[in-house]
């Protein structure tokens, strides 16, 4: 049985309210651009965009709660990582500035932990918090707002062959009925004693345990996939060009929206290109930290 | 020249035309450093990219009537699985099970497991499908955008673990490509020693107040020849059961070679140096990788083949 997606036509959607291939265009263009800078200055006209796509999306929280705590959750931990260690900042700064520096009072192996907190740290843990977030955001409410009987035509539409598109579609369906079949698969080898939370032993042993998990979703679904390839096959997929269910027409507001992300993309390009939007730190700060 | 051929060859053209793009318009005239490249290196630099498209197509010419080649309805299906099964078991495993984040973003991840079984039972196509668009779709519902060299670095990893279906002589090609994985990894280790040195981003501890800024461990950049080690195990204890080696032996190369492009990419792309790529990235993705392979693909490989006992298909 197929899971789906938790989309449904919701009336004033400003995301639904454009043609799928033309917002995945948007989508596109909005995430190359999103990923050419590093400036939070620069970053929070995509924060901004990203926030008004969200809120005029018209999916209510209740349903996209789960997700998005989830998602959120994942980007804090990795921007608050990363203000701990430095880690990845260190390609886009050479120079730190201390604010102050906390030291363990034991070493392990000669080795003290120790935790420096300089401006450029905290300022990259938030452009990257922004930048993230803003990608996340518009990423989330894609299988909100794109209807599955349109997953197809709207890669075809795309410029992929029919095979491929169709292949596409088929992998945006499978993605919530397998999460359900390992949720389930989880639940029963729990029932028998299996305990994924707590698995035992070498590295060896650990990975080993995890086949009674991925070896019956994986077999399940090969088996599973006779059903569908015989339904195929009995409606000739594949003999010929393929027609599709529905069809789907450009509309002046969706090449709009196709010329607003061009610009925004060929727009923040240039400017990468011409070495703006890099990682930039408040100089009034760097002179409180005494630099 | 029929249609397929030539479009091949556009294709191939193309490609250099933006490899060269890249190098003289954003590398030379508007001097973007990240893509420049010295006039001594120029023509190495060319020589390996033609070097590398010439080997394309010779595979391409020299298979074009193969049957690994065909994409039919069964395909079609078997792509769409694997691609989402690999998304989801990259979100359970990086979110629930193990959060260790390195380089770029590179998470211990059994789910490799997947293009690697997929690429092997069902061909390169497929195995190069689940690879890639699995991956883009794993990084989209975890919400990190897309990375697309990592991409084409997974689909790697499934199409080369599908091309044993190319040889007529099996056993041959498998044995060769041992040899070819195994001093692979060796050099690897090698680079290692040389730079060990490079911090290992992935390793996190939060209770003893480590975040990944210890210099590499020895466990992790020797990793891939302890999962060199367990493929020679998996070769010889299975020596009866031809598949399971074979399907090992082809995933190995996959892995080195797949993420090896994507970590490779990122000194330009990313701007890193090579032993932080090579040390920092490479090695902590592409050995518990190939350790994850030796186990789980057997598993795999196994159950499949007593599905098919029984269904005949």
């Amino acid at each position: 049985m197929l899971v789906a997606w938790r989309y449904r036509k919701r009336e004033h959607s400003f995301i639904q309210s454009f043609d799928p291939r033309a917002w995945i265009m948007f989508y596109g263009c909005f995430l190359m651009s999103t990923l050419a800078f590093w400036d939070v200055r620069y970053l929070l006209p995509f924060f901004g965009i990203a926030l008004f796509v969200l809120l005029t999306s018209g999916v209510k929280w209740h349903e996209m709660r789960r997700a998005f705590l989830f998602i959120i959750g994942f980007v804090f931990i990795f921007a608050f990582l990363t203000f701990l260690t430095g880690r990845g900042g260190t390609e886009l700064y050479v120079q730190e500035h201390l604010i102050r520096r906390f030291e363990a009072s034991f070493s392990i192996f000669g080795w003290t932990p120790a935790l420096d907190i300089t401006v450029e740290r905290v300022f990259f843990a938030v452009s990257q918090f922004v930048r993230v977030s803003s990608i996340a955001v518009m990423t989330i409410l894609i299988p909100y707002s794109l209807d599955p009987a349109l997953y197809g035509i709207t890669f075809r539409g795309l410029g992929l062959p029919d095979k491929i598109a169709y292949a596409m579609d088929l992998t945006m369906r499978f993605i919530p009925t397998f999460s359900r079949d390992f949720q389930l698969t989880m639940d029963a080898q729990r029932a028998r004693g299996y305990e994924l939370e707590k698995i035992k032993g070498g590295l060896f042993e650990q990975v080993r345990k995890l086949g009674p998990l991925m070896v019956p979703v994986t077999i399940h679904a090969i088996i599973g996939s006779e059903d569908i390839i015989d339904a195929m096959d009995l409606r000739a997929f594949g003999i010929g060009p393929r027609t599709w269910l529905q069809n789907l027409i450009y509309k002046f507001k969706d090449r709009v929206l196709i010329g607003v992300g061009l610009a925004i993309l060929l727009f923040s390009l240039a400017l990468s290109v011409l070495g703006q939007g890099q990682f930039w730190v408040p100089p009034q700060l760097l002179a409180l930290a005494g630099g | 020249m029929d249609k397929r051929l030539s479009s091949v060859l556009i294709w191939l053209v193309a490609i250099f035309a933006i490899f060269a793009v890249i190098v003289f318009v954003l590398g030379n005239l508007l001097g973007i450093e990240r893509f420049q490249t010295d006039s001594a290196t120029l023509g190495l630099r060319f020589g390996f990219v033609i070097l590398g498209l010439l080997i394309a197509f010779a595979v391409y010419f020299f298979n074009k009537d193969n049957k690994a080649w065909e994409v039919g309805t069964r395909e079609v299906v078997w792509m769409a699985i694997g691609a989402a099964l690999y998304a989801v078991f990259s979100w359970y495993f990086n979110a629930t099970v193990f959060v260790v984040p390195s380089l770029s973003q590179v998470a211990l991840r059994p789910a490799i497991a997947i293009p690697m079984f997929f690429g092997y039972a069902f061909g390169p196509i497929v195995g190069f499908f689940t690879g890639a668009v699995g991956n883009m779709f794993g990084d989209a519902i975890t919400g990190f955008g897309l990375s697309p060299q990592w991409s084409i670095g997974n689909g790697l990893v499934g199409f080369i673990a599908g091309l044993p279906a190319l040889f007529a002589d099996r056993k041959k090609a498998t044995d060769t490509v041992l040899w070819v994985g195994g001093v692979l990894a060796l050099i690897a280790t090698v680079v290692y020693f040389l730079n060990s040195g490079q911090t290992n981003m992935m390793f996190y501890d939060v209770n003893n107040g480590v975040f990944g800024d210890q210099p590499i461990a020895l466990a992790a950049g020797i990793s891939i020849l302890i999962g060199l080690v367990l493929v020679l195990i998996v070769r010889f204890a299975f020596g009866k059961n031809v598949n399971v080696g074979e399907a090992v032996i082809w995933g190995m190369l996959g892995n080195i070679l797949g993420i090896g492009f994507a970590a490779i990419s990122d000194i330009w792309i990313n701007g890193y140096s090579p032993a932080a790529a090579i040390v920092g990235e490479f090695l902590p993705a592409a050995g518990p990788n190939l350790i994850f392979a030796a186990i789980l693909v057997p598993l795999l490989v196994g159950a499949y083949a007593a599905v098919q006992k029984q269904s005949g298909r």
